[in-house]
């Protein structure tokens, strides 16, 4: 097995087009620190961008950052943070949850679309990339996007690249859009007797005119806590905070978490570090929010699970074990107003009998399958990773 | 402007074809007499007119289906258009193709105030949501500012900005789910209340595709808690230069505000005259910033913003001090096109996007231009993100001002990507800036664009001769040519 460090993008594109000449596909990797998300790829050669990093771009008025793909996310969170800036979709940093040395790449994140709690008032990973650069499947170099706020200039391929898992094209340079950090955040939490009233409780917030920026729930003492982040200018978030208080008086005691114990909670979440670290299958299901208590109450009434929620309950983070836990939250998902379930952490042998992506339909799946053909027509880029239901066909137009 | 060639034999078989889409489709669904299709000859890009084929206003996403599907067999092309408000020609008939009316979807299907969602059918205008949930409180964010007409099935093709866009992002920033037709008769549901759906994004993909990829009979989108208090600011400068590079300050000192617009000399006074918005008519340049959010944060950032604008060399000042005031000073702006409209014959609206730094520089150009062409412009911009609306003055009675104008807002566009912007920030390229994507696009891009199209419409039938400028065939695109080993391209460069 070769392991390709490629440095500038001239090199991707020639080892991919070694590999399409040679029919031998390639694992797409960075650290190779989130291989415990997705299916398990089989590849006799690795394309690793470890080697290709470091900021090339910032301009902070500009609210623009430009980093080659193998930049860690360290050096960049750090850069911006210098300046007072941060990627408002506030990556996760999974070393913890899957046990490696750091947080990974800048191009992970963006393949993986990973965002933390601010999701649910800032978008995803996808609503921060502008433009990129990239080797397709076919050994073509291509660009999309700009360094621009506002642009609709062709096909937004921005979004495919998030969340497409290295099947489509390896990245070289990525261009973000960037966001002020707050200057000051607080927290509220309050103690509910039930998964329901905790989810009212988010409801009422995030319908309320305070502009919370995160809402989570977890169980506490046999009951669950509800804590909702509100962030901006302080004076700001001090008036915020009286509305929210008074709103949500009726529901119980209010406690205000400030500076280390607010952050500390919303990093807990963000890195899901508050679930069993031994767990068997840490899930992750995109519900709908209000609907949330009621997809919990029917997986527990056949499996035994540790579940907290996030993005204002939209976002279930959930712990368990059996063999049929992923069909059986599949199923609750699709009586209860749909979403879709993704298995974040679990063995290789339970992710060879649990499809770790939510399955697509047929008209859906033949959709995904197409656009991989239309970037990789064959399967050189990452194969197995993303489940699209179907494989590229070369021939397909 | 140059459409595809109409195909001869697609004409030969109008009548087979109407009568096909009249026995699908209920009675007054189908439009095929040439007085009554005028009325859908062009969009909002009115300089290009063209008659269709036969013009089809289904009322169901089945009915949809079943005409794509039928149009796919039948290798017939079909034109998507929603409330026809595109700036950029896209929903143009072609002579030879079907236009597909969406205006029959009005109806708002969900509001649900619990997850915060309004689920309606792609006809309903874009304002149409926030008059629903206003008196909950409620809002949709994105608002350009054809919000009374504009269809939210067209936001979804266009990716729709406004002037709040700069806080609260675009359509694409604000959609949740859509259920669409492939050009294979499918019906298929992408997302919904939830976030982020599985797979590769389609609904990232479909935002902004012009009216390519699919047809989208039913859109999801979050609507948000309107805030407490908005408060908007005039500030006059005496140099366009000044305006720009305040705009630059105000980020920099990490304030995004609601919405940060500029007009130059020309158009605060064609807006001045029009509405009487309280303009500083002798200044240069005029930002009007808006804040939001609670009381206390307004007055304290209205504060700042007014410090920073004065070091920025600011000649007027003046807040809003009443939701009448407000909407005063927005009048000025959002009636600018009108405006303009008044104090010249004709004229074209450009769209480019430039990093905010180049706004002076641009500003430079424009005027040379101005000079160069012999035609006036007057400048209005989303300036806290860069996106350029300068509206070129000609009358189209006289000869050759069309072309001249044209020429001139090519240079404009040009003059964009080559300050490292893009040629379209709002509008989109549809047939108007087509024949320019070369400019900021290399061949090879443009060809990965347009195998994404494949994967969807393998034979180019969902508006052809949009976007790009040129139809490479699936088949041409799609080969890889492998030949003794060899790819294409292999003189560059190996290690």
């Amino acid at each position: 097995m070769a392991v390709y460090t490629p440095e500038t993008s001239a090199e991707i594109e020639t080892i991919i087009r070694d590999a399409l000449l040679q029919k031998t596909p390639l694992k797409i990797s960075g650290y190779g620190t989130k291989t415990g998300l997705g299916g398990q790829v089989q590849a006799p050669d690795e394309l690793s961008l470890a080697g290709h990093k470091g900021i090339t771009d910032y301009q902070p008025e500009e609210l623009v950052m430009v980093a080659r793909a193998g930049t860690l996310l360290a050096e960049i969170e750090e850069a911006l943070a210098q300046k007072g800036q941060m990627l408002a979709f506030e990556p996760p940093h999974l070393e913890g949850f899957y046990g490696t040395e750091h947080a990974g790449s800048l191009g992970g994140v963006i393949a993986c679309n990973l965002s933390g709690p601010r999701r649910i008032s800032a978008g995803a990973a996808r609503d921060y990339l502008l433009g990129f650069d990239a080797v397709s499947g076919r050994a073509g170099y291509f660009r999309s996007g700009s360094k621009v706020m506002k642009n609709v200039t062709g096909y937004d391929l921005s979004k495919l690249m998030c969340g497409s898992f290295g099947m489509l094209a390896v990245m070289s340079e990525i261009t973000l859009k960037v966001l002020p950090r707050p200057e000051y955040v607080a927290s509220l939490s309050l103690i509910c007797t039930s998964l329901a009233q905790a989810q009212s409780v988010l409801s009422a917030a995030f319908g309320s005119a305070t502009e919370p920026s995160g809402g989570a729930i977890l169980g506490e003492g046999g009951g669950f806590v509800a804590t909702i982040r509100l962030e901006g200018v302080q004076i700001s978030v001090e008036d915020r905070l009286v509305s929210l208080s008074d709103l949500l008086a009726s529901f119980g005691d209010l406690r205000v978490l400030e500076g280390e114990e607010s952050s500390d909670f919303w990093a807990n979440m963000r890195d899901i570090a508050f679930l069993d670290k031994g767990a068997e299958q840490v899930w992750k299901l995109s519900a709908t929010p209000s609907l949330a208590p009621q997809v919990i109450a029917e997986i527990q009434s056949s499996f035994d699970i540790e579940f907290g929620l996030d993005w204002a309950g939209g976002l279930i983070w959930l712990s368990g074990s059996g063999a049929g836990l992923g069909s059986h939250i599949r199923n609750i998902l699709a009586a209860n107003g749909g979403g879709h379930a993704t298995l974040m952490r679990a063995s290789d042998s339970i992710r060879a009998i649990q499809p770790v992506f939510q399955p697509l339909g047929e008209a859906i799946g033949g959709l995904q399958t197409r656009i991989k053909t239309a970037f990789d027509p064959e399967n050189i880029l990452n194969p197995q990773r993303l489940n699209l239901g179907g494989e590229a066909d070369a021939n397909a137009f | 402007m140059l459409l595809p060639e109409p195909e001869q034999n697609i004409l030969d078989r109008r009548d087979e074809i109407v009568a096909a889409l009249k026995s699908m489709l209920p009675k007054g669904c189908v439009i095929d007499d040439r007085t009554t299709m005028k009325a859908f000859d062009s969009d909002a890009l009115s300089a290009y007119r063209n008659l269709p084929l036969v013009v089809v206003l289904p009322e169901t996403a089945r009915q949809v289906a079943d005409v794509m599907k039928w149009c796919r067999d039948n290798k017939v092309k079909i034109v998507p258009r929603g409330a026809g408000t595109s700036l950029s020609g896209g929903a143009l008939p072609l002579s030879d193709g079907v236009l597909l009316g969406l205006g029959k979807f009005n109806q708002i299907t969900e509001i649900d105030y619990e997850n915060r969602t309004v689920t309606a059918q792609p006809g309903v205008t874009n304002l149409a949501i926030t008059t629903a949930v206003q008196d909950n409180g409620f809002y949709y964010a994105p608002d350009p500012s054809s919000q009374i007409a504009c269809s939210i099935g067209g936001n979804i093709a266009e990716n729709s900005g406004g002037v709040h866009c700069l806080k609260y992002g675009l359509t694409t920033n604000n959609v949740l789910g859509i259920e669409m037709v492939t050009m294979d008769g499918e019906i298929v549901r992408i997302g919904g209340k939830h976030l982020d759906a599985p797979g590769f994004d389609i609904l990232g993909i479909m935002t902004g595709s012009e009216g390519l990829l699919g047809v989208v009979t039913e859109v999801t989108v979050r609507i948000l808690r309107k805030p407490a208090t908005q408060r908007a600011m005039l500030v006059g400068f005496d140099s366009a230069q000044q305006a720009g590079q305040a705009v630059s300050t105000v980020i920099g000192a990490g304030i995004i505000p609601a919405g940060m617009e500029m007009m130059d000399n020309p158009a605060i006074n064609a807006a001045e005259d029009f509405v009487q918005a309280g303009y500083p008519r002798e200044a240069a340049a005029l930002l009007i910033v808006e804040l939001d959010g609670p009381e206390v944060e307004v007055d304290y950032l209205l504060d700042r913003v007014a410090g920073l604008m004065k070091t920025s060399g600011a000649s007027s000042m003046r807040v809003s001090q009443s939701e009448e005031e407000r909407n005063q000073f927005w009048a000025g702006r959002k009636s600018a096109f009108p405006a303009v409209g008044r104090i010249s014959p004709d004229y074209l609206c450009m769209d480019g996007t430039i990093p905010r730094k180049a706004l002076p520089e641009m500003l430079t150009r424009m005027a040379a231009m101005s000079q160069k062409y012999g035609l006036r412009v007057a400048n209005v911009f989303h300036a806290g993100d860069g996106n350029l609306h300068p509206l070129i003055l000609f009358d189209a009675n006289a000869e050759g001002e069309l072309e001249r104008a044209e020429e001139f807002g090519a240079e404009i566009l040009r003059n964009c990507v080559a300050l490292g912007g893009v040629l379209t920030g709002e509008h989109g390229v549809g047939v108007e800036k087509r024949d320019l994507m070369g400019e900021m696009f290399s061949e090879d891009d443009l060809k990965q664009q347009q195998r994404l199209k494949c994967a969807f419409d393998p034979d180019h039938l969902l508006n052809p001769g949009k976007v790009f400028p040129v139809l490479h065939r699936c088949a041409e695109l799609g080969r890889l040519h492998v030949h003794h080993g060899q790819l294409p391209h292999p003189d560059i460069p190996r290690f």
